[in-house]
């Protein structure tokens, strides 16, 4: 019993027993969900196509859309005026204003003032709070 | 009274003012007190230890709070945590007593809040002076304990187990570190983004995407639904509120906060278990059951004396073992890592002063939440139809700022919100929990140290076991726990078969 349980630790290799065992761990629960939930697991085809078949996709992939084209701009637009936070605060108007066009259900003028002002005001207040007061990086 | 000195105008108005945005996002459905704590994170960078938890214990005692509202209004939970409250008070509210209903849900809340809150103050530190004698073998055997409790509250133990583990794995990813006597070596990381990964995914953006980005991914794919107009929330004049309501309902306030403060220790498990747990024993004791669901009072007294009642419990593991209570609480661990500071079982004894000032914070957010809720509910009622259009692109934003600015502007770190945005909202289709992952994610790297550690030191697996007799009472806890979700799984199954 106590050779079995004796355990020599090699530092040199200690950075892999922990993720190695909680990977084996990983595997066994796996199996095991494979096993019990195998009827859902089955149906997994239906319930997907159940699931994309009730998503409103305009707005969800729109979202992703937005927000990686804001992601990607945010740098390369920032580093035209260095240290200055401008980036953000330049991609941060449109990515607030479409989002919220994109959200809204009824696009009437009306219904687009308020979405406006809010990606004009929340942005450009943000962006002085977080450089001037907080005195934070942005890009 | 170290304390005093803590106590200035600018720490009671960012507790009033995290109160009451707490309370609006509480209040919109969709929008929780952890996306609220995950959005407003970021302004913590520059108040301080102190002022900043300030702000974050009034948007969780706010935001836990205020999802009685659409609870109560509309029959929507605003929170998870509020699911309870619909049961009884939306019927309320439709037979007129809306006002009513959410005067009971504020008092009780107010109650809940501060037995729990007492709770925190006396039981935390006796906690934490008792866990300073744990080695890193109980110490580890305390987070398997955490993982296999929340496992054991999940919908299914195998996928709750697993999830928490999964959080584990993902927190290993990148260098094992020398500071805390790894040997520095990388692993898990995908090959071509080591420079990238090199200290592993930054806590920060993986919480504000699975609690910030995920919800919104969510609302997006259902369409973003319309706000309630105003118009068609109506409070009622209803037999009008008077306090005689609770004759008679004293020991259920006491034992729902109980109860919640009690799921609130318990690591990792969240409010709506705090809520269902004290609105089932109210119902199961109650002389007149059948009246449950119908508008019962004594069924909004439960649900949300329960539901505040986590706050302090949640605090209580955080404090004494710097485990998490729950996903909210998880947040603040955020904010103590700001700060450079760790939370364990030493903190209290040498942050005396900014331990009393989080039982201030508490003590002052909670009577802020009633004062603000009770006295002008009418007004928080329109919270309820604020529109998702104008507030979810600056909750984004806002999303960005946390993620970018947590090691001083790196552009990765945001791409890590988006990474885990989409895991979490991936995660709710999978029917993978989310909050057995963050306690995974978050005690991954300590648990991986007290670990290898012991085995270092030891040689041998038996020492889990064989260490002392608070390593035999922990084995124990998670063999309970572990037996005691089995035999209920087993027990829903036949139910649901019988049926």
């Amino acid at each position: 019993m106590g050779d079995l349980t004796h355990v020599t630790v090699n530092f040199e290799t200690s950075h892999l027993i922990f993720p190695t065992l909680i990977a084996i761990v990983l595997v066994i629960l796996g199996l095991a969900i494979l096993i019990t939930n195998r009827r859902q697991i089955a149906g997994a085809g239906p319930y997907w196509r159940g699931v994309l078949d009730r998503m409103d996709k305009v707005r969800f992939l729109g979202t992703i859309a937005l927000t990686v084209i804001y992601f990607m701009l945010m740098v390369p637009v920032g580093d035209t005026w260095p240290n200055t936070g401008l980036g953000f605060l330049i991609c941060s108007i449109p990515y607030v204003f479409l989002s919220g066009v994109l959200f809204l259900r009824h696009r009437a003028p009306r219904d687009l003032l308020p979405v406006a002002i809010s990606a004009l005001v929340a942005p450009t207040l943000v962006w002085w709070l977080f450089t001037d007061l907080f005195a934070l990086t942005l890009p | 009274m170290e304390v005093l000195h803590v106590i200035t105008p600018l720490f009671v108005s960012l507790i009033v003012g995290g109160t009451f945005v707490g309370i609006v996002f509480g209040a919109i459905p969709g929008m929780t007190a952890t996306m609220a704590v995950a959005v407003c994170l970021p302004l913590t960078y520059s108040l301080g230890l102190e002022n900043g938890l300030a702000l974050l214990l009034g948007l969780y005692v706010g935001g836990i709070s205020g999802g009685l509202v659409p609870a109560i209004l509309l029959g929507i939970p605003g929170t998870p945590s509020s699911i309870t409250t619909c049961f009884d008070g939306y019927p309320m509210c439709q037979r007129g007593d809306g006002e009513k209903a959410l005067r009971i849900g504020i008092i009780s809340s107010l109650v809940g809040g501060l037995i729990s809150l007492a709770v925190l103050y006396f039981f935390a530190p006796t906690l934490a002076d008792f866990a300073i004698q744990f080695s890193y073998v109980e110490k580890f055997l305390i987070i398997l304990f955490a993982l296999t409790v929340m496992a054991a509250l999940s919908s299914d133990m195998l996928i709750g187990i697993f999830s928490g583990f999964l959080g584990l794995l993902v927190s290993l990813i990148g260098t094992y570190g020398i500071e805390s006597g790894g040997n520095g070596e990388i692993r898990l990381i995908p090959p071509g983004l080591e420079y990238w990964l090199e200290s592993g995914f930054a806590l920060l953006p993986v919480l504000i995407g699975l609690f910030g980005l995920a919800a919104i991914l969510e609302e997006a794919e259902i369409g973003v639904p319309e706000s309630q107009s105003a118009r068609n929330v109506r409070l009622g004049a209803g037999t009008g509120f008077s306090l005689s309501v609770f004759r008679g309902q004293i020991g259920n306030l006491i034992r729902s906060s109980g109860i919640g403060t009690f799921v609130g220790i318990l690591p990792g498990v969240g409010g709506s278990a705090a809520s269902i747990l004290s609105y089932t024993a109210t119902k199961a004791l109650s002389s007149h059951p059948e009246t449950f669901g119908k508008g019962e009072p004594a069924g909004v007294i439960a649900s949300e004396s329960g539901n505040n009642g986590l706050t302090g419990g949640a605090l209580v593991p955080l404090m004494s073992l710097g485990i998490p209570g729950d996903s909210t609480t998880a947040l603040l661990i955020g904010a103590f890592t700001l700060q450079g500071i760790q939370v364990g079982p030493l903190f209290i004894g040498q942050n005396p002063v900014t331990w009393d000032a989080i039982i201030v914070a508490m003590l002052i957010a909670n009577l802020a939440m009633f004062a603000m809720m009770y006295f002008a509910i009418r007004y928080i009622a329109r919270v309820v139809s604020v529109p998702k259009p104008i507030l979810f692109p600056i909750i984004l934003m806002m999303c960005v700022i946390g993620a970018y600015t947590i090691n001083y502007g790196i552009m990765f770190d945001v791409w890590s919100l988006l990474i885990f945005g989409l895991f979490g909202w991936l995660a709710q289709k999978l029917r993978l929990e989310i909050a057995p992952f963050i306690i995974g994610f978050i005690l991954g790297p300590s648990a991986e140290i007290y670990f290898v550690k012991s085995l270092e030191s030891f040689g041998d697996l038996t020492i889990f076991f064989t260490k002392s007799w608070i390593a035999v009472v922990l084995w124990i806890l998670i063999a309970a726990s572990v037996a005691g979700s089995v035999l209920l799984a087993r027990k829903t199954r036949r139910a649901r078969e019988g049926r």
